[in-house]
């Protein structure tokens, strides 16, 4: 493995030797905006994940971390969690959240019959958490270099080489996915295993789940699978299971990436009531509109009745 | 801060913390936003003064349009420097997406500078009466990209998910205004200085009314704002903003503009209103990574 890496640093790619001299220039200028053919499209994608079989074993993280040859993030300890990954960020596109919801004293020791019943003051509860891949996404409708799109499996997708880092999809994502890496300054996040899936594979953390929390598919069948695992664990007594982002709401569009929970978003990192921040555009032109007129027609009646 | 308040609320864990991740802006994008208003105000101002009163105005044209054009540039220069890799700026015109204020207001400023460009040449051409059709042309032409850049950039800010600007409606109506009043405050500058005072007889009071709205809009800013900049600043910091930016940034130069006048006084209230304006602005810009 040493040996092959060697030998591909010193071979050099298409990409280095475009970029020297003028023909480099060129391409650098010209390059972003030529336009292929789009491929064709193809059954819609995502993710379900079931967060009631979520067993914190991270499988999901390193596999992630493994096909797409993201560097590690160092190691610190939150000092809040067992979880010390603490968020999504350019270099982990996979987290496993741990939501430990025990008694506060401290001094309490909680017996291990009581972390396995479950009992919803004293219980863990696991989420591997990832890009939503939202159906209107925000990230996508504020990308002003077009690298965010739906790609043919209706996964958004950052292209890596028109990516210009100016941060605008960090700030509209009401999920708080996307991070600027330090190291290229260009945004990224999970590709839904973009190049795997093109060559017929499931994703590297779907496959890697030990035990079905990640699941991947054609969404209908997701949907239809994720539907009947919630009317299931309605009938096994657990009443508070529910989906989220499985279908539109009245302020967000449906996920690619969706949830079976069993407790508020909220207690899980995630927005009790996604908003689209785009539903206030229209209103906040206007009255942008409204600031710049007045102050226009104010200088216009002074200008005519002193200016003149 | 606003963790620790929302310990204080009974929440833990996750639901302690932001969900949003806060975009690296910082210093570069507050002074963005401040040469933003500071070109668009000035060419707006000066265009119109000389559509409606060119004889007060036009003498002022090659300067004023010359200065719009070097803060077009230093505005430009923010906007490339605060990318993570500025050798990509030119990808923003691969696509025009009206939905992005920020695609909208690069275009924006990009046809902005050809209007900007030219009534810079044609006032170093000097005086062509045969050409005075164009010359107007050109002014009239240039309002909509210059407004429309003025426009956007409270927008681009207000329609994010980022806590505090989410919920500052006015806030696009507020740097949209301050750009006219700005621009009225640069160039009763630019007339006293090149002594043009039929100018600076008809620029005071106009500044004096743009400063009164301005403040109007202001208060229906803080009024959204109120509670993410309690939780943005200290208290001892919060009275130190309200104190540059209301005290030192309106108050302190309507008084001077009110003075019997005085070019000294009124050149004073410009830069008192240039630094309390800068002052709100990186307030603003700090307000999404003070809430975490």
């Amino acid at each position: 493995m040493a040996v092959r890496e060697k030998e591909l640093v010193e071979v050099q790619s298409d990409g280095d030797r475009l970029a020297d001299g003028a023909g480099g220039l060129l391409d650098r200028v010209i390059g972003p905006f030529r336009r292929g053919l789009p491929p064709a499209a193809q059954p819609s994608t995502g993710f379900y994940t079931d967060t009631t079989v979520c067993i914190g074993c991270k499988a999901c993280e390193v596999a992630c971390k493994q096909w797409n040859q993201l560097p590690a993030d160092g190691f610190a300890w939150t000092g809040k969690s067992y979880d010390n990954t603490a968020e999504l960020s350019a270099t982990s596109w996979r987290h496993v959240k741990f939501i430990e919801q025990f008694t506060p004293n401290r001094d309490t020791r909680v017996p291990l019959d009581l972390v396995a019943g479950g009992s919803p003051e004293n219980r863990w509860l696991m989420m591997s958490d990832v890009c939503k891949h939202c159906v209107m996404a925000p990230c996508q409708q504020a990308c002003p270099t077009g690298a965010i799109l739906h790609n043919e499996f209706e996964n958004v997708y950052i292209q890596p080489d028109i990516c210009n880092g100016c941060s605008y999809c960090i700030a509209a994502c009401p999920f708080g996915v996307i991070t600027r890496a330090h190291f290229d300054g260009h945004a990224h996040k999970c590709t839904l295993c973009y190049d795997r899936q093109k060559d017929g594979l499931v994703p590297a953390c779907a496959k890697a789940c030990p035990t079905g929390s990640i699941q991947f598919g054609p969404l209908d069948e997701l949907r239809r699978r994720a539907r009947e695992r919630m009317e299931e664990l309605h009938h096994r007594g657990v009443p508070t299971a529910y989906l989220y982002g499985e279908s539109d709401g009245s302020t967000y569009s449906a996920l690619n990436s969706f949830y079976l929970l069993v407790d508020r978003p909220s207690v899980y990192g995630l927005p009790d009531e996604p908003f689209n921040p785009w539903l206030n555009m229209a209103g906040d032109y206007a009255r942008s509109l409204v600031g710049a007129l007045t102050a226009m027609a104010i200088l216009v009646a002074v200008f005519l009745i002193l200016g003149r | 801060m606003a963790t620790d308040a929302r310990a204080r609320h009974g929440l833990t864990g996750y639901a302690a913390e932001p969900v949003t991740k806060a975009p690296p802006w910082h210093g570069l994008v507050a002074c963005d936003l401040l040469f933003n208003n500071l070109t668009t105000g000035l060419f707006l101002i000066q265009a119109l003064g000389e559509l409606a009163a060119p004889d007060a105005f036009r003498p002022l044209s090659t300067t004023a349009y010359s200065s719009a054009l070097a803060l077009l540039v230093a505005d430009l220069l923010c906007l490339v420097l605060d990318l993570g890799d500025a050798l990509r700026f030119h990808h923003m015109l691969r696509v025009f997406k009206p939905t992005s204020p920020m695609s909208l207001g690069t275009w924006c400023l990009t046809i902005y500078s050809v209007p900007l460009a030219a009534a810079v040449a044609l006032s170093l051409a000097g005086e062509w009466p045969r050409l005075e059709w164009i010359r107007k042309a050109i002014l009239i032409v240039g309002l909509v990209p210059a407004l429309g850049t003025a426009l956007y950039k409270g927008v681009l800010l207000s329609a994010t998910a980022q806590p505090g600007w989410r919920d500052a409606r006015w806030l696009g109506g507020y740097l949209a205004n301050s750009a006219l009043m700005l621009g009225c405050a640069e160039l009763l500058a630019l007339s006293i200085l090149l002594g043009q005072e039929k100018a600076t007889t008809v620029l005071r009071p106009a500044l004096v009314l743009l400063l009164m709205l301005n403040a109007l809009f202001f208060l229906c800013l803080l009024a959204e704002l109120s509670m993410p900049l309690r939780y943005t600043f200290t208290p001892p910091e919060l009275w130190y903003f309200m104190l540059v930016t209301v005290g030192a940034g309106m108050v302190a130069p309507l008084g001077l503009l009110l003075l019997p006048e005085s070019s000294i006084a009124m050149l004073a209230a410009v830069l008192l209103l240039v630094l309390g304006s800068l002052a709100i602005r990186f307030a603003i810009v700090r307000i999404p990574r003070g809430l975490r």
